[in-house]
């Protein structure tokens, strides 16, 4: 990674981590967009414990996402299966029309306001691309390396383990990453149904009508998301480093 | 003998729908009924929800169609079974809403309940699953749309519904969801095209300077990446300053808070599927191909336009179904910022835990981009089989 | 020693191998030649089991195949195929340990086990032990993939169309160099080609196929004096016989007394080389020379060209 764009990635994150700590300390360049005295800088709540709680929610729920979206991925790619598989694609591509804001707002309906509700709608949705990369992850290991690694006398946990899941992980993460933005994106609307986030600044700023509000509460979650995108990314790149040189070698 | 237990053996996915209509039917209420439309309600199991001869016929029926999931494995077959299961429980409840409502009260609302949404469900995948084996082509997959439209709409227009909660909750705004209707569409598709058409020009001109089409990529990338509603609040202040200060702008009804915001953001995001789309369309001509057109001479500008683009309309349009999808979905946020859209209908319900209010504003959202995914993808096949 | 009895093959109504008996020798080179979709391959995949046979059995040093647990009779059987399906996320020296690693080696005996095995196969275990197959030549890569499939020391090796992705100047230097190996270590290679050179270059004894038939097993020279079907006769190719048949002697087997004039050849040449040499020469004989260097007589264009004939 070439010098200044890492100049630039810490200079965001120093930024970032300053404003959620220190918002003070960046009334002044708020000011300007506050009318009859209200306040600049959030003030209902910490911006530093409206972060933690928004990370922890897409967190957990991306956890638990990948855990089911890579079991099941794994099963409809084994014989016992594969009469699931066909019907697998057609819904995560039919699951994908589904906005997230929907499966949000059904959700609530049926648990209630809070954590509870994003955290389902974080979960199901998340589940889609982290499945859909599995399936395209185990299913792109070339037949001839899967018919090495059976001639060597793996068994089907061994062929698994030591050599489709370590040549799928690169595509995995990539569904892993896309699945985190999504999540950043939707818990921050989570803030609606009362879910505990970043959300929470841009809404009481709507409500309020603090424009100063809205910006803040707007590049804090933006800049959140694009750095997490691109630690993920970087994470991503290192995995794939030496398989991905591979994969332009190997036809 | 063996053919013939294959196709009359068990069926694995088959038995997983048998068994979820197996719960549907007797461990799940079919309808919810409830004294007003905020209250908790009460269930009803099937045979509770209709007439005798309403409920015996729908369990029989729906109990056929499990047997045929579980034993049958004929895609026409299952099929036909689905649609028929399909076509008799949407009536069916509508038909028990009427049966249930005591005769002249206005306030009572009923609604599908878990057992509804699960047979659906069961005959939905069945159908899925049936129509993913058969492979149809793109113009019967179309027809297929049309049909399933056509069904809804005789639905809707037969009056069967009219005593449903979600059809109660569209009667008493008629006229605002259809103007939200419109304005959702206007939002989803005027963004499209917009997107495409700065998007189109972009994709061409970074396909033909490398370095700009990094350059523009990374900049997309790294909007496709910031949450819509975080969007929404970035573009409110330089809106509402523009408003505040520019009369011109203010006359042309851009507002901080509203449809513009919304709108710019929306075409913000459909632009990266876009130019990325355009760019990877135009590269993907093989490389010999390119040589050979060199090699008799035709200009930069002559291979773009005899060779390169009209190989690429089936990759633009792939992008063009990601825009289209990912707009009619975002679109309902837009409503947050007061963009109007069927996510009026959504953030109401959701304020008043009112679900059927929800689902009048969810339903849409989702069919309108079901059926843009069925349609593009149709477009696109039919795209690649024409070019060589 | 590795005995194939009535195998078979079938999927539902094709039949892709038919009633295929043979037998191969402890230590020898056996090669499997036929066109495409003769049931070459289908052939040598009913050996470690990677295809089910419907008939037949395979036994290998008089062992039923099928009484052995599948994985564990892949373990003693070494299997190389065209690519040769190098784990990509593994480098050359975790590629070839993979067997001995199955089977629970302890470190130090893997490492010097990987460490012999490069040094055999010409790889300096400092350059390319760290190395990923992608970043091998090809010619490297298949000695990568042979030295993977003789880790765990088997006493058979199985290769399907092992040299088929080299360039021909490669392929001739690994075609001998498996030769090599193969007669130091003593291991029973079945070889899978399409490629008639190949089979009569490496093969002890070769099996022609043709339509999931087994058409004839004999040696080089049998297959070229007495071929069994006009489909062997036409495989071998009828131009070629004298010139296949020459190749296969050597200098030593067309020896007279007496002296001749010119650069002597070596008693280990063989006799197409000699001719080669003869005709480029103009000569009608040259001398004939043994290891250490002592001439031992002569050979000539008229005795040469005898033993190129169908019945000598």
């Amino acid at each position: 990674m070439s010098a200044p764009s890492l100049l630039w990635r810490g200079a965001a994150l120093v930024l970032l981590l300053l404003f959620i700590t220190a918002p003070q300390l960046f009334a002044f360049a708020f000011e300007p967009l506050t009318v009859n005295g209200a306040p600049a800088i959030y003030n209902q709540g910490s911006l530093l414990s409206l972060t933690l709680s928004h990370l922890r929610i897409v967190f957990l729920a991306t956890l638990a996402s990948t855990i089911l979206a890579l079991g099941l991925g794994i099963f409809v790619t084994r014989p016992s299966g594969r009469e699931f598989l066909p019907l697998s694609r057609s819904l995560v591509n039919i699951g994908q029309t589904f906005p997230p804001v929907a499966v949000l707002a059904i959700a609530v309906p049926l648990v209630g306001f809070g954590e509870k509700p994003t955290f389902i709608a974080l979960f199901l949705y998340g589940l889609l691309p982290i499945f859909e990369n599995t399936l395209t992850g185990l299913m792109e290991v070339s037949p001839q390396t899967l018919d090495a690694a059976k001639g060597m006398g793996m068994n089907p946990r061994q062929r698994l383990f030591q050599v489709e899941l370590p040549l799928a992980l690169p595509v995995i993460l990539a569904g892993i990453r896309l699945s985190v933005i999504i999540s950043l994106g939707t818990a921050t609307i989570g803030s609606t149904v009362a879910a505990k986030g970043l959300g929470e600044v841009i809404i009481a700023g709507l409500q309020s009508n603090n424009v100063a509000f809205v910006l803040q509460g707007g590049l804090v979650v933006a800049l959140l998301a694009v750095l997490i995108h691109d630690g993920l990314g970087m994470a991503e790149r290192r995995v794939s480093a030496k398989l991905g040189r591979a994969a332009d070698e190997v036809s | 003998m063996s053919s013939l237990r294959s196709s009359l053996s068990l069926d694995r996915l088959g038995s997983v729908i048998a068994v979820l209509i197996g719960a549907a039917l007797f461990a799940s209420p079919f309808v919810i009924y409830r004294a007003n439309r905020i209250v908790a309600g009460e269930g009803r199991m099937l045979a509770d929800a209709l007439p005798p001869s309403g409920s015996v016929g729908v369990m029989v029926l729906a109990l056929a169609v499990a047997g045929c999931a579980a034993l049958v494995r004929a895609p026409l077959i299952r099929l036909a079974a689905a649609s028929i299961g399909l076509c008799a429980i949407f009536p069916a409840v509508g038909w028990s809403a009427g049966f249930i409502t005591p005769p002249g009260n206005t306030f009572a609302r009923v609604s599908p309940a878990l057992g509804f949404w699960l047979l659906a469900l069961a005959f939905a995948l069945l159908a899925a699953d049936a129509l993913t084996r058969l492979r149809l082509s793109p113009w019967a997959r179309l027809a297929a749309l049309a049909v399933a439209a056509g069904a809804v709409a005789l639905l809707l227009v037969s009056g069967a519904w009219n005593d449903l909660s979600l059809l109660k909750e569209y009667a008493g705004r008629a006229d605002t969801f259809w103007r939200e209707a419109r304005q959702h569409l206007w939002l989803a598709f005027g963004s499209m095209a917009a997107a495409c058409l700065v998007g189109l020009p972009l994709g061409i001109l970074g396909h033909r300077v490398p370095r700009l089409r990094n350059a523009i990529l990374q900049v997309l990338n790294v909007v496709q990446t910031v949450p819509s509603i975080a969007l929404f609040g970035i573009l409110i202040a330089p809106l509402g300053y523009l408003a505040a200060h520019v009369p011109l702008a203010a006359a042309l009804g851009i507002r901080g808070i509203g449809a513009a915001p919304a709108f710019i953001a929306l075409f913000l995001y459909s632009l990266l599927p876009v130019v990325a789309n355009t760019v990877t369309g135009l590269r993907q001509v093989p490389a010999a191909v390119i040589d050979a057109a060199r090699g008799m001479g035709l200009s930069a500008r002559q291979r773009l336009w005899q060779v390169e683009l009209p190989l690429a309309p089936p990759v633009i349009l792939t992008g063009i179904r990601i825009v289209l999808v990912q707009n009619l979905g975002l679109a309902t946020v837009a409503a947050l910022i007061g963009g109007g859209g069927f996510g009026t209908f959504v953030f109401q319900g959701i304020g008043q835990t009112a679900i059927d209010l929800v689902l009048l504003g969810a339903i849409p959202t989702v069919a309108l981009s079901f059926a843009a995914a069925i349609i593009l993808d149709a477009i696109i096949d039919l795209t690649r089989r024409g070019s060589p | 020693m590795i005995e194939i009895e009535h195998l078979s093959k079938r999927y539902a109504e094709t039949i892709v191998v038919d009633d295929v008996s043979l037998r191969m020798d402890e230590g020898t080179i056996t090669v499997v030649v036929g066109t495409s979709g003769a049931g070459k391959s289908t052939l040598l995949r009913m050996i470690n089991r990677l295809v089910e046979p419907s008939e037949g059995r395979v036994l290998i040093d008089g062992q039923d195949t099928m009484a052995i647990p599948e994985d564990q009779l892949r373990h003693r059987i070494g299997y190389v195929i065209q690519g040769y399906g190098l784990f990509p996320h593994r480098n050359v020296a975790e590629n070839i340990a993979t067997v001995p690693r199955l089977l629970g080696w302890d470190k130090r005996q893997i490492a010097a086990r990987v460490d012999e095995l490069l040094d055999l196969f010409q790889l300096d275990p400092a350059e390319f032990a760290n190395k990923f197959p992608h970043e091998l030549s090809g010619g490297q890569q298949q000695r990568v993939g042979v030295a993977r499939a003789l880790a765990a020391k088997p006493a058979v090796l199985l290769m399907d169309e092992p040299f088929g992705a080299l360039d021909p100047v490669i392929r001739s230097k690994a075609q001998d160099d498996l030769v090599a190996i193969q007669r130091r270590l003593g291991t029973t290679v079945v070889l899978v080609t399409h490629d008639m050179n190949e089979a009569f270059q490496l093969g002890d004894r070769i099996a022609v196929m043709d339509q999931a038939r087994l058409l004839q097993y004999a040696t080089p020279a049998e297959l070229l004096t007495r071929p069994a079907e006009a489909f062997v006769e036409q495989l071998v190719g009828t131009a070629e016989r004298p010139f296949r048949l020459l190749s296969l002697l050597k200098v030593r087997e067309a020896i007279e007394p007496g002296p001749a004039e010119g650069e002597p050849v070596s008693v280990t040449d063989t006799l197409r080389d000699a001719l080669s040499r003869l005709i480029w020469t103009g000569r009608e004989a040259l001398p004939v020379a043994d290891a250490s260097g002592a001439l031992v007589g002569r050979v000539s264009v008229k005795g040469i060209v005898a033993h190129g004939r169908s019945a000598p």
